[in-house]
């Protein structure tokens, strides 16, 4: 219980979405800088928390994902160190100072961008789970500190961007992985619809998913929420989310189904039984389809309109997957 | 311990005894002499006969870092020896295990008996094996007193399968195995599969003997003809009837050497195989259809109670079959009342690695034109002076390249995204 713990923050630092959220239309205008002066805190009370707790930091920009701080790496590198400030506790210091240096130089790169390519977090999310793979395997050279080892390790996700159906395959590895590497992944989605994707990661890895609706408690969420590790929370009510949609999307009309046709070489899934798939271009037998109609429920099959639940945006890639296997 | 108690058998409260015994006498000396002993008038069969710590050679300085890097080279060139081009793997999957429970499995050359370790590693086995492959289905057949049991039905249920051993003192070892009966009732329980699954059995035989009432061979051709896939791992010694099984078949045989290698091979069966062509009738087509699939609803844990169709216990959380609306407790399974299959996407995503895999990446062998100093993936240093000696297929700079993103990871990264994470952190962005 009493173990030291390390955390990988991911921020999506979408410029486009960012500005959206700062709108003052919004019931709960929240601008960037606000964003980042509360994402410190929550920093510097992690690493208050514990001597001996780690932490990274992954940000997620525009078609690009980079490492903006980690401690493991942060303190051979002296050479920039920040200005001693008699006012401030200096691993404080260091870590805003770093984390905020890192975004200013993400973000003027930036500026010559006409077009804003999609944020990708799974860039981001493979990064972390690498990072934490490193962590569990010290390089043999070095002393193995016993608190890199056994730490539990936890990624939290701060979301502001849409679902990218392009990347439901990698994500879905990034859950798997981080189930077998025992990573608990947290979403806190700041602002923007919820996303299918990071609800389904936050239920298999055992975090949890929280959308911010009352966005000037930023701050009382991440503490209340977030800061606990993962191993004290079933003490602490900590919001989960529960019901998570699990039901597929067919590949032919983006339909939710409730019973499916999947072709057993590809996994596609349709919902009407088809002579060929789609696409592995696998040609199915006339007798099957013939069974199949015949054995289909004799009731109209409620798409998943009937019962009035809405449809979440597309939880599964059709273009990507064709594309991959041309 | 020494190498000269190996052979001897004694119980758990003798073994601790001995242990103390031993370090309390400073027997580093003596350990050494026994060593040397037991090397130099060990039995013939034993020559032929590689000890895994023997291939295991310390460097100069005592450290293991040499033969660790060679293990990891190893794993590199096979993965860089596989298939390049597109094989169709089989992602439904039904597999029989057949387990020898025949008096030759209390040997105790294996710790602590052959019957415990094999029960052990079957667990672990299954435990994986549903892992990546969740719509697979696992039946168990053991083989004692010269005839077939049926321990487990066909399941695609872990938990039942693992309950179905989870009993040791049911399946206490006894009598003679029969392998003819054995693979006869496994083979009588895939009869009725569709043909776009495999149908694949894995043997796990201690014994050297076994005790059939026909000609086996009728059993072998019988099984060519179903096309059904026999791997087996021998636990005692490689016989021409085992290894004629695998090989008529399409399967692979081993023979375990000792713990590790026995684990080995077992998990060496998990991926799924390349899908075997249908023969010379159908016109060497490879078999494909349109299954039916539910996906369930999934119940929050505040629902009220109700009776499961499985178990028949009262249950908060559970599935709901799209088709007859019975309550199931865990998914994938087969609906009970309607025979539906249920699956949720999840699980159709488990198997999406193998249908797209991350390409093996290059080794960099100089560092012309490099400019990143860190791994694109964990931002470890990466070393910029060549280390000497390297084996073939290793990067003196510890540095891998993929070949679409061009980005350099490092071997640890390497191994990872390639066995664990599936997805190249380089290209994802």
């Amino acid at each position: 219980m009493d173990r030291s713990c390390h955390l990988s923050l991911i921020i999506d630092l979408s410029p486009s979405q960012w500005h959206l959220s700062a709108q003052p239309t919004n019931p709960h205008p929240l601008s960037f800088q606000t964003f980042l002066s509360l994402v410190l805190t929550f920093l510097n009370s992690h690493i208050a928390a514990k001597h001996e707790n780690t932490l990274a930091v992954f940000g997620a920009l525009p078609g690009k994902s980079t490492m903006l701080y980690s401690s493991l790496d942060a303190d051979s590198s002296n050479t920039n160190d920040p200005p001693a400030d008699a006012n401030s506790y200096r691993p404080f210091k260091f870590v805003n100072t770093i984390v905020t240096k890192n975004i200013q130089k993400e973000l003027d790169l930036l500026e010559g961008l006409t077009e804003e390519p999609p944020v990708t977090l799974v860039g981001a999310l493979t990064m972390a789970l690498c990072y934490i793979n490193r962590l569990a395997h010290p390089p043999p050279g070095s002393v193995a500190t016993e608190t890199t080892t056994e730490a539990d390790a936890r990624i939290l996700i701060l979301s502001v961007s849409p679902d990218l159906s392009a990347s439901y395959i990698p994500v879905m590895n990034s859950i798997f992985s981080a189930q077998k590497l025992r990573v608990t992944i947290d979403v806190c989605k700041v602002y923007g619809e919820e996303t299918v994707f990071l609800q389904q990661a936050a239920h298999l890895t055992g975090g949890s998913y929280i959308y911010l609706e009352r966005r000037d408690a930023f701050l009382q969420y991440l503490t209340m929420s977030f800061l606990p590790p993962p191993s004290i929370r079933h003490m602490m009510a900590v919001p989960r989310q529960d019901k998570v949609d699990f039901r597929a999307a067919c590949f032919c009309h983006k339909n939710i189904v409730d019973i499916g046709f999947v072709c057993s070489v590809c996994l596609s899934i349709f919902c009407s039984p088809v002579p060929v798939c789609s696409t592995c271009r696998t040609k199915f037998p006339m007798k099957t389809l013939q069974r199949l109609n015949a054995s289909r429920p004799s009731i109209p099959p409620a798409n998943g309109v009937s019962n009035g639940s809405p449809r979440p945006p597309s939880a599964r890639p059709s273009q990507g997957m064709s594309a991959s296997l041309r | 311990m020494n190498s000269g108690s190996d052979s001897d058998s004694f119980d758990e409260g003798d073994l601790t005894a001995r242990g103390r015994k031993a370090k309390g006498k400073s027997g580093s000396r003596a350990n050494e002499k026994g060593k040397q002993k037991a090397k130099d008038q060990g039995y013939a069969w034993e020559a032929t006969y590689t000890r895994s710590w023997d291939t295991v050679q310390e460097d100069e300085a005592g450290s293991l870092t040499g033969a660790v890097a060679e293990l990891l080279a190893r794993g590199r060139r096979r993965r860089l020896l596989a298939p390049a081009a597109a094989i169709r793997r089989t992602i439904i999957r039904h597999l029989v295990l057949l387990l020898d429970l025949s008096a030759a499995m209390s040997d105790r050359d294996m710790r602590p008996t052959r019957f415990d370790l094999s029960l052990e590693y079957a667990r672990e086995f299954i435990t994986e094996w549903f892992d990546q492959n969740p719509l697979g289905q696992i039946g168990i057949v053991g083989m004692r007193g010269g005839i077939g049991e049926r321990v487990c039905e066909m399941s695609g249920n872990p938990q039942d399968v693992l309950k179905a051993i989870s009993e040791r003192h049911k399946l206490e070892p006894i009598g003679e195995p029969s392998l003819q009966n054995a693979i006869e009732m496994a083979r009588s329980s895939m009869s009725h599969l569709p043909t776009h699954s495999s149908r694949e059995m894995l043997v796990i035989f201690g014994s050297l003997t076994t005790v059939d009432p026909g000609n086996i061979y009728e059993t072998l051709s019988s099984c060519v003809k179903d096309r059904i896939r026999i791997s087996l791992v021998a636990l005692a010694a490689e016989t021409k009837i085992c290894r004629e099984l695998c090989d008529k078949t399409g399967g692979t045989f081993g023979v375990a050497m000792n713990e590790g290698h026995f684990k080995d091979l077992l998990f060496e069966l998990i991926p799924p195989p390349a899908q075997q062509h249908t023969g010379a009738g159908a016109g060497g087509k490879m078999s494909a259809d349109l299954m039916m699939m539910g996906f369930p609803q999934r119940l929050p844990d505040t629902a009220p109670a109700a009776l499961c169709v499985c178990h028949a216990q009262m249950r908060a959380a559970g599935f709901l079959c799209p088709r007859c609306g019975a309550r199931l407790c865990d998914a994938p399974t087969d609906c009970d009342v309607c025979g539906l299959m249920i699956v949720s996407s999840p699980h159709l995503a488990r198997s999406y690695h193998h249908l797209f895999p991350v390409k093996p990446y290059s080794v960099v062998t100089t560092l012309d034109g490099v400019t990143s100093t860190t791994c694109h993936a964990c931002a470890r240093p990466l070393e910029d002076t060549p280390s000497a000696n390297v084996s073939e297929g290793v990067s003196p700079f510890d540095r891998y390249r993929c070949q679409d993103c061009k980005s350099d990871f490092c071997t640890e990264c390497d191994v990872f995204v390639h066995d664990v994470l599936h997805c190249c952190p380089g290209c994802e962005t």
